[in-house]
């Protein structure tokens, strides 16, 4: 029974949100380039500075949490709904009467295929966001292919991955446990519903934004 | 048999239930009716444990449900069935895996024996060909019946019914109230009908328990209901529009 629901949530949780993934980290990736290479005045700095930068800024920072904060918005919101909505039509009373543990049931699937598709979906966002840079790189004269892959590929350390995907992985159980936490004792309502969904949302996005300065000072400094 | 003794219940400063004893038979169609707010819903919420009550005890076949531990209650919800008032069907199941839910997790029947019994429970809600429909595409009738095949699948020693014709047109209320009836009488189920229904009273109760300002105010048949002198129940069915003729 568990199994199920487990899979079913990876899909849902996962597959469902690589669209919106793929989407944002292209351009995500075009911007940073874009940017870089606005930024950089003085002719003592090398151009493949550029494919350096935009890969440590996905890599440390925009694929993990800039995708933690969207999934937050899209997968916070539909669990808090979908828990509340549940609660508000005794759907988890239901569940309560046939025996069956309502928060295990429903909750921890849903953070357990989070926690577990999360890295996949940030590792998927960092090829895509490098390739949007890549393309910026094909696409205009602002720096040569060769500069801009050199640059991606210069002083790469294993360690920021890792980093990166550990963090996906914290970044995905606020996103899950937060709203599921305001879904299941909304009540009342559909009103109240929303109200639930919303405070998950806003809730999980400030925890994410504290916990990844915490999770920054101790393992990158 | 569920028995009921001294149940009370409070929320905060209210009371809610006072001191209720009662006893429901099996084989019987038994009804818990009273105004909104008497306490009728927190009776039921209290005998399958979604409440605790403060005090007393509820014995389903001689078992005190209030007092036994978590996982002997799990013993005794698995003969439980439970229609809810808005059905309370999962949205993201099939009419078919709704009612093959509770055969999933109360039992250890093989795939092709539960495919048989959601078969048999849908034939006998007269919903043979909706298995692969979802709650949404339903109408209010439909979601009735399909909540009855959910309680009655696994089999269940005890059935209870919240407010089951709420939100359905008087034909429609008629179809259910008679399929709770039936199925109480086929099966020998200890069944409890919440309502204020007054059709459902003269329709299927078999027993009544009136209860006013969580006490219980009367106990009898729809037949000596029909005779009693007792004010607070002339008050509550000529406010339902029926027994007028006793008025005058």
């Amino acid at each position: 029974m568990y199994r199920k629901r487990l899979f079913d949530e990876m899909v849902s949780l996962g597959l469902d949100s690589l669209g919106i993934i793929m989407v944002i980290s292209v351009f995500m990736g075009a911007v940073i380039t874009i940017q870089t290479a606005a930024n950089i005045d003085s002719a003592f700095i090398p151009t493949y500075t550029i494919g350096f930068t935009a890969r440590q800024s996905t890599i440390l920072e925009f694929s993990p949490t800039i995708m933690a904060l969207i999934l937050a918005g899209k997968i916070g919101s539909n669990i808090a709904s979908e828990i509340g909505l549940m609660r508000v039509t005794e759907q988890i009373d239901a569940l309560e009467i046939m025996g069956v543990n309502s928060s295990a049931y429903l909750i921890l699937p849903k953070i357990v295929a989070a926690v577990l598709i999360s890295p996949f979906l940030v590792i998927i966002s960092m090829f895509v966001s490098i390739g949007g840079g890549y393309l910026i790189a094909a696409l205009t004269d602002i720096v040569t292919i060769a500069n801009y892959e050199y640059g991606v590929q210069l002083d790469f350390r294993m360690y920021h991955v890792v980093y990166s995907l550990s963090k996906s992985a914290v970044f995905a159980f606020i996103f899950t446990s937060v709203p599921a936490y305001q879904g299941y004792y909304a009540s009342g309502s559909a009103l109240e519903v929303g109200k639930a969904s919303t405070r998950g949302v806003v809730q999980s996005s400030i925890i994410i934004l504290v916990v990844n300065y915490f999770i920054t000072q101790i393992f990158l400094i | 048999m569920i028995e009921v003794n001294n149940l009370s219940k409070t929320f905060g400063e209210k009371h809610v239930l006072k001191d209720i004893n009662v006893r429901f038979e099996a084989g019987v169609t038994n009804l818990i009716i009273g105004a909104s707010g008497s306490g009728k819903s927190t009776l039921a919420r209290c005998l399958v444990g979604l409440v605790e009550p403060e005090k007393g005890e509820v014995l389903y076949d001689g078992r005190d449900f209030v007092h036994m531990k978590n996982k002997e209650r799990k013993d005794v919800r698995k003969e439980m069935g439970f229609l809810f008032q808005g059905s309370a069907l999962f949205d993201y199941m099939t009419v078919e895996e709704n009612v093959r839910f509770p055969l999933d997790i109360l039992t250890s029947l093989s795939s092709k024996e539960k495919q048989m019994r959601v078969d048999q429970v849908l034939e006998r809600v007269e919903m043979p060909d909706v298995h692969k429909l979802y709650p949404s595409e339903l109408s209010g009738g439909m979601k009735k019946r399909v909540g009855i095949a959910r309680a009655i699948s696994p089999n269940p020693k005890y059935l209870f019914c919240d407010e089951p014709n709420s939100g359905l047109d008087p034909q429609t209320s008629i179809v259910i109230d008679g399929l709770i009836h039936e199925i109480t009488r086929e099966n020998n189920i200890t069944t409890l009908v919440i309502t204020h229904d007054m059709n459902s009273v003269m329709e299927i109760g078999d027993f009544i328990m009136f209860i006013y300002k969580g006490e219980k105010w009367w106990e009898g048949t729809n037949k000596e209901m029909m005779e009693t002198d007792n004010q607070e129940i002339l008050e509550f069915v000529n406010a339902a529009g029926m027994m007028t003729r006793k008025q005058q």
